[in-house]
């Protein structure tokens, strides 16, 4: 027996056939009347057959059409989690590419220092041992000494030198390496901040003679990490009073702070120095840039800002020089820094007591 | 008589009615938001124009390729009166066309035709558009 959804239909049909037939007899004037009726009918159901062919092609059709949607979904989730994982990978490629340069560079710039430490201490030492040997012998003579104490004078002066430039060497390196999670975010008042930031560099302005002139409006309060701003507009005045000014030359220096939309902060800093040439301007935030190698300079100190702007303020900074009228930096940074969902970041401390 | 003609919208199909010509054509997609308002006007042009006797033979093109089941009534409803246009010596063609390997649609146009005795009817294959 096979299945047939419109039995009933053709059952009724069927049935109307033979009323038909009875009709003829007892009623032969509705016969053609009926017949119409029941022709009707079958047209009826002929043509909901039809729709439910027509609306099954249709639901047929929504199936295909969603299956295709899912996949195309699906397809469209996997190039999102691969362009995030390509992303991630290019990320952590770069930071342990300039970790390692880093690290190179460090290297590099400590090794002389050291080297030259340590010829210096083996050459004091094979001194006192000779002075030694002639003491041991009674053969020491006053000029044996005197030229032993010129020697470990020198000696000791540049043993002395060279171990504090590495020393000096690794405190900017360990800067570098700031660690962000200790530094301490809180919220401070902008321009009293600046204020307390220049008292402590108040001794080495006023031996140069130096003025500050700061323009930041009152109550504006930063949530944000304070010590790193400090720390910026230390390395830039420092900087100021190092590179822009000759011997006995008085700067003037100016921070104007400004806010180019509620949400951000800008501080603009100025000197009115040599300036920086122009060919020189790209590379000023690069590790070991410097102009004053051998003086004492690392060049660490404007990859350092430059690190505490970007990665501590989350926010950017840019320098614009004109040789010979001054140089600015241009420290951009969120009034509220976003809190760090970065993946390294361990994610906050949980309080499951409540 | 004027001839009946309506653009495609998204959700309904091109009208396109040359009563002069003898030539009326439905394509493109119908799924009106209403059945009643899409079509009413379809049907009183189609019924003035059918009423009026005449001799100029009559070629409907159906083109639709997608279509919900009150249009498919609709379409029925159509059939009906082209046949019975056809059935007092009117005459009349009707080709439904299917694009290539819509086999569904093919059927249903075999079984569109099902009540037509006196109109023509023909299944006309035309290439898929990929792009609907
Ligand atoms: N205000 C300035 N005026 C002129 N030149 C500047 C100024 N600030 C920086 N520079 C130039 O940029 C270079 C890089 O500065 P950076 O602070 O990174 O290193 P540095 O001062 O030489 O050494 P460090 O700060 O590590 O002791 C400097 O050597 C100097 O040539
Ligand atoms: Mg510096």
């Amino acid at each position: 027996m096979t299945f047939n959804l419109f039995a009933a239909e053709e059952q009724a049909i069927e049935e109307a056939r033979l009323l038909g037939e009875r009709l003829s007899a007892v009623a032969p004037e509705v016969r053609a009347d009926f017949d119409a009726l029941v022709e009707a009918f079958k047209r009826s159901t002929r043509e909901q057959r039809r729709l439910v062919r027509v609306s099954d092609r249709l639901q047929a059709q929504l199936g295909s059409a969603n299956q295709e949607l899912e996949r195309r979904r699906q397809e469209a989730e996997t190039a999102l989690a691969d362009l995030r994982d390509a992303q991630e990978a290019m990320v952590r490629a770069e930071k342990l590419a300039s970790l390692g340069s880093l690290v190179a560079g460090v290297a590099h710039e400590i090794n002389t220092p050291v080297g030259i430490a340590v010829s210096c201490a083996s050459h004091l030492s094979d001194a006192t041992d000779r002075l030694r040997a002639r003491a041991q012998a009674g053969e020491l003579s006053k000029a044996d000494f005197t030229r032993y104490l010129t020697t470990a004078t020198d000696t000791s002066a540049l043993i002395l030198a060279n171990c504090e430039r590495a020393a000096r060497l690794i405190t900017s390196f360990k800067q570098v390496a700031v660690d962000r999670a200790s530094a301490e975010r809180r919220a401070v008042d902008l321009s009293r901040y600046i204020q307390e930031t220049l008292v402590s560099l108040e001794p080495k302005l006023r031996q140069g003679g130096h003025a500050v002139a700061v323009d930041c409006p009152d109550d504006l309060i930063v949530d944000s990490y304070p010590g790193a701003l400090s720390q910026i507009l230390t390395n830039l005045v420092m900087n100021s009073l190092t590179h822009a000014y000759g011997d006995g030359q008085a700067g003037r220096l100016t921070i104007v702070v400004d806010q180019p939309d509620p949400e951000t902060v800008r501080l603009t800093y100025g000197d009115d120095g040599r300036g920086i040439p122009a060919a020189n301007l790209p590379q000023i935030f690069d590790p070991f840039f410097t102009t004053r190698r051998g003086e004492g300079g690392s060049g660490l100190g404007l990859h350092i800002v430059h690190n505490l702007a970007v990665g501590a303020l989350k926010g950017a900074i840019a320098a614009e020089s004109t040789p010979g009228e001054g140089t600015r930096f241009v420290v951009t940074f969120p009034k509220d820094t976003p809190p760090k969902n970065t993946p390294e970041d361990p994610p906050p401390a949980r309080d499951d007591r409540a | 008589m004027e001839p009946l003609k309506i653009p495609a919208t998204g959700r309904t199909p091109e009208v396109d009615f040359d009563f002069a010509a003898g030539i009326l054509r439905l394509s493109g997609e119908s799924y009106p938001d209403d059945v009643a308002t899409f079509f009413g006007p379809v049907f009183a042009a189609l019924r003035s124009f059918l009423e009026k006797p005449g001799d100029h033979p009559v070629r409907f093109d159906m083109e639709l390729l997608y279509f919900n089941s009150s249009s498919a009534k609709a379409l029925m409803n159509i059939f009906q009166m082209l046949e019975t246009a056809a059935r007092a010596g009117r005459s009349i063609a009707v080709t439904w066309c299917y694009e290539e390997n819509d086999e569904s649609m093919q059927e249903l146009g075999e079984d569109f035709a099902e009540d037509l005795r006196h109109v023509a009817f023909t299944l006309k294959q035309v290439p898929a558009d990929g792009a609907s």
